[in-house]
């Protein structure tokens, strides 16, 4: 197609060992529709990255793409320092996914179609198949359940199997597609520590989400998806620290405390009955907490409550978007 | 990433190569036979003695005349009345391939193969046997020493092979026509001789009949019969297999199998063939079964003779039968069942004229 | 690359035929094709009257001469419509099967490689388009023997032969009917190439074989006949004459080669510049 002729041109996108992946204008339209446009992604090896998006935003569509399951209608692709799909054969077997929620055949035990995964891996040595299955199923909590078929399995067992599907081999790379859907709050529990101990390992870990809560716990880096564009990627510090600190004032005499938030360069705002809330106007030369505080109640306003929340990226989200968290359009 | 239309090329190059394949298994490469006479070409075909082979005959006609599948004629077959007429209608209606086995003139296996089902017809020294798959049925005929080799076309067997064809119209080939050499071009992968047969006469609906003469041995590879003003022959017969070696002899060994009902029939007496019309397929009927020798001069049939069945020789009834109603149209004076080479009138008083003829000569004919 | 990875992709192969035959759909469509020859045994050894001669499907009188023959009768029953069927479910679900369960993008991110994922199934399917044929043979057969004499058989041609001899020809007759369906097998895995919905591709393949055999009786497309994918099937009986006719066998392999490459060629175009979606 034309644009791999026109992206050979370039050599930015040479191999590049210390990137797991890296996009360039990546772009899939279904129609008229640019399910994904333009996308210049950039995931350093060994990160964990949190890929951002509200439902519809693209991050599946990108996965797919990654993973060669879609050609994409521009831009160029390379996962692990090879062009993509290109190279497909080479990169794969070093690369573990769940894309958009487990499949399996139902009529198949777990342990069945783990195998016949393997199989399909054509790098996959034999000799350590049924050992690798096991220690996959053990990983994440299913070896009570291997022989039993998978459509007895529960969603969140499936969503477990999917992830044993994904460690069957040593990785270099994870891409997870929503890995927690569908889990309990001990299995989620569960799916952020086996990232943590897997990024440990060394494994890059792509996990996509539309939870900022959840990526904020695990990932070191994150990619803020729109409709299909980027708005915002680096690493977790570079993005919060873009937004703005908030504190939030629980007291009864609420003009008083106003007064002096305004008085030390803040805005403030009344969010509830007894709560002043305030931000600074700009990041830097914004006071302290505790000199907040100490102004406050030098003033002899009853402070009742504080709090100093730090910036969350669902804040930077909304301020990057002017948004909400909600389904494109 | 490679261009992605690269991937339909395999789609389309596989129709160019079956394109080119069948081309080229089409064009096989036969060397034309040496320059002859058409009377150097009749005398080799007088000539070939020893018929040995076995090849596969593929036989059509296109009369114009619906398709009438066997299985349709299957109540008529078994009706004693009807039995050879519906053989014939079969004949001329249907497609048929035969595998067919010669060895000398008292050893031939004909094998109609029908789907699912096979009718054979077996001479073997002076046993002569028909089998039919479908009712399991044989008949048995003990022949008279020194009994010729031509087995008609029958309800079992209904296809004569293009050798037995051939000799019944370059027999006829009389004074009443031209022979002339035509492009020549092989036959099931043989060499052969085309010569073509003209009808001097304009009063026939043959316009002329082709015969493919294998150039070494002389055998008859194939019939094609023209009729006027159409441009495919009306009817076809030729090898498209042929092996000039011969045949194994347990071909011809024919013992009847067990449960089927064995039907012994006397020998035909040789009967003085009556004025049979030119030596069209059309009127191979059981009663025209004559030899391959030429008839004294003045039985010699010319290409628009009418044949005339007294109304007493003709199977009662046979008007009122089904098929006859069901394909002839009624005209002045009785029906008649049209062609595009044959036509056969049935007048109201019982007569049959039949010739490859133009139905006013047949309606001329009856009204004398 | 090709070669170095063949063990594995041969194991491929035995794990897609083990996935195909630990379904329970394909153990029941080859007992319904087993239980063809059964019925068709159990009429005629329990039917009042004999058999009718000349009636009724090809070769059923000849059963009680010989058992074999109710596998001959199976196949040729079943080759118009049980076994497409049949084999268009199998060859209809090879892809769209896989992309409607999603196991498909997780064969291809494993990687499997789209052709030789394209090739296995096409495999396994011909494998089935054999146990089909074998199902008939196998129900014949033991309804045959339970029921009916082994004795001579009678051939088309009047000749007669051996049980053995019979046997081996049965043995033929089903390896000419695997052959008939080959061609079958790859119009459904080009069929199911094209959709994400399983029935769509069976339903198509299954339709294509119905036009297919309908356009093969009309007299008006004689010309069209020989390029028909189903124009030989029934001359599976030319392994009945005596001597056999093996013109039909060579010119059925040559069509089913043809519609194999033709499909598999189109099936490949279509496969490897798909987008899964699924
Ligand atoms: N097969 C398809 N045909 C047309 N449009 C599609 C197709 N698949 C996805 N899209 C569109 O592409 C866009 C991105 O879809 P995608 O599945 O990548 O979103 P997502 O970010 O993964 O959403 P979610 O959080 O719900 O999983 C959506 O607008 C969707 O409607
Ligand atoms: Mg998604």
């Amino acid at each position: 197609m034309s644009p791999a002729a026109e992206g050979a041109g370039k050599p930015s996108l040479a191999a590049s060992p210390e990137t797991a992946v890296r996009t360039e204008g990546l772009t899939k339209r279904f129609g008229r529709h640019h399910a994904v446009d333009g996308l210049d992604l950039t995931v350093p090896r060994g990160a964990v990255f949190g890929f951002l998006g509200p439902n519809g935003s693209g991050k599946t569509t990108t996965i797919r793409m990654l993973l060669g399951l879609v050609s994409p209608t521009a831009g160029r692709v390379e996962v692990l320092g090879e062009e993509m799909p290109a190279r497909l054969m080479g990169v794969l077997p070093r690369v573990g996914a769940l894309v958009e929620g487990p499949a399996f055949y139902p009529f198949l035990s777990g342990e069945a179609n783990l195998h016949r995964l393997d199989t399909a891996d054509l790098r996959a040595p034999v000799r350590t198949r049924g050992e690798r299955v096991k220690s996959a199923l053990e990983r994440v909590g299913l070896e009570h359940a291997a022989h039993k078929r998978v459509h007895a399995y529960s969603l969140g067992m499936k969503q477990r199997l999917g992830l044993a599907a994904a460690l069957l081999a040593p990785r270099e790379l994870l891409v997870l597609d929503e890995p927690t859907n569908g889990l309990d709050p001990q299995g989620t529990r569960e799916v952020r520590s086996l990232i943590r101990s897997l990024a440990q390992d060394g494994t890059t870990v792509f996990v996509s989400s539309h939870l900022l809560a959840e990526v904020e716990q695990i990932c070191t880096h994150a990619a803020m998806l729109r409709t299909g564009k980027l708005v915002a990627q680096g690493t977790l510090d570079e993005l919060r620290g873009a937004a703005l600190p908030r504190v939030e004032v629980r007291t009864p005499d609420e003009s008083q405390a106003a007064e002096v938030l305004r008085g030390l360069g803040l805005s403030p705002e009344r969010s509830a009955p007894g709560t002043v809330v305030a931000s600074s106007a700009a990041n830097d030369g914004a006071p302290a907490p505790e000199e907040v505080v100490a102004a406050l109640v030098g003033a002899g306003v009853r402070v009742r409550g504080f709090a100093a929340a730090a910036a969350s990226l669902e804040e930077r989200f909304v301020e990057l978007t002017g948004e909400g968290f909600d389904v494109a359009q | 990433m490679k261009r992605i239309w690269t991937r339909w090329l395999p789609a389309a190059a596989v129709p160019a190569v079956i394109a080119v394949g069948v081309l080229a298994a089409g064009a096989a490469a036969v060397s034309p036979p040496p320059p002859a006479t058409p009377e150097q070409v009749l005398g080799l075909v007088a000539s070939h003695a020893a018929r040995q082979f076995s090849g596969t005959v593929e036989e059509k006609a296109d009369l114009g005349l619906p398709s009438i599948p066997s299985q349709a004629l299957a109540p008529a077959t078994k009706s004693a009345t009807l039995g050879s007429e519906a053989a014939l209608l079969e004949l001329l209606t249907t497609a048929h391939t035969a595998r067919v086995y010669a060895d000398g003139p008292t050893k031939l296996r004909v094998q109609v193969m029908d789907q699912l089902a096979e009718r054979d017809a077996i001479r073997n020294g002076n046993d002569a046997w028909t089998f039919d798959s479908k009712t399991n049925e044989v008949t048995h005929t003990t022949l008279p020493a020194g009994t010729g080799s031509e087995p008609s076309p029958t309800a079992k067997a209904p296809v004569m092979t293009p050798d037995q064809l051939a000799q019944r119209f370059l027999a006829a080939a009389g004074p009443s026509t031209n022979v002339t050499l035509g492009q020549s071009a092989p036959v099931a992968g043989h060499s052969a001789y085309a010569l073509v047969l003209t009808p001097k006469t304009s009063g026939t609906l043959v316009s002329s009949v082709q015969i493919a003469v294998e150039a070494q041995t002389g055998l008859p590879l194939s019939v094609d019969v023209y009729a006027k003003g159409q441009k495919d022959p009306a009817f076809h017969s030729a090898f498209t297999k042929l092996d000039l070696g011969a045949p194994d002899a347990s071909v011809f060994a024919f013992t009847p199998p067990a449960g089927a009902t064995v039907k012994q029939q006397p020998a035909p007496t040789p009967k003085a063939s009556a004025g049979t019309m030119p030596k069209s397929p059309s009127t191979a009927s059981p009663k025209a079964s004559a030899g391959t020798t030429p008839k004294s001069p003045e039985s010699a049939p010319s290409w628009d003779t009418v044949l005339v069945v007294p109304a007493a020789k003709v199977p009662a009834g046979l008007l009122d039968q089904p098929l006859v109603k069901q394909l002839a149209t009624p005209v002045a004076g009785g029906r008649l069942l049209s062609s595009s080479l044959v036509n056969i009138l049935i007048t109201d008083d019982g007569r049959v004229l039949a010739g490859a003829v133009p139905a006013s000569t047949l309606l001329a004919k009856a009204a004398q | 690359m090709l070669l170095s990875s063949a063990p594995a992709s041969a194991r491929l192969f035995v794990s897609e035929l083990s996935v195909l035959f630990r379904r329970w759909r394909t153990w029941t469509m080859l007992a319904a094709l087993a239980a063809v020859p059964v019925l068709i045994g159990l009429a005629v050894r329990f039917s009042p009257k004999g058999p009718p001669s000349g009636r009724g499907p090809a070769f059923l009188d000849q059963i009680t001469h010989n058992g074999l023959f109710a596998g001959v009768v199976g196949l040729v029953v079943c080759t118009p419509l049980f076994l497409p069927l049949t084999v268009g479910v199998v060859a209809g679900d090879t892809i769209a099967g896989e992309a409607n369960l999603g196991t498909l993008r997780y064969l291809l991110a494993a990687p499997a490689g789209r052709v030789r994922l394209l090739v296995v199934k096409y495999l396994a399917s011909a494998v089935f388009c054999v146990a089909a044929a074998l199902a008939v043979v196998v129900g014949g057969t033991l309804t045959g023997a339970v029921l009916f004499p082994l004795g001579q058989a009678t051939l088309l041609s009047g000749d007669t032969i051996s049980p053995g001899e019979a046997f081996g020809r049965l043995l033929l007759m089903a390896g000419y009917v695997t052959v008939s369906l080959l061609g079958l097998s790859a119009i459904g895995l080009f069929a199911s190439t094209m959709t994400n919905v399983p029935v769509g591709a069976m339903a198509a393949t299954i339709v294509l074989a119905v036009v297919s055999q309908v356009l093969d009786a009309l007299d008006q497309l004689d010309w069209l006949h020989p390029w028909l994918f189903s124009d030989h099937w029934l001359s599976v009986a030319d392994l009945l004459r005596e001597p056999i006719a093996w013109g039909s066998f060579g010119e059925n392999t040559l069509l089913q080669l043809g519609y194999i490459a033709l499909f598999g060629a189109l099936a490949y175009g279509r496969f490897t510049t798909k987008d899964v979606l699924a």
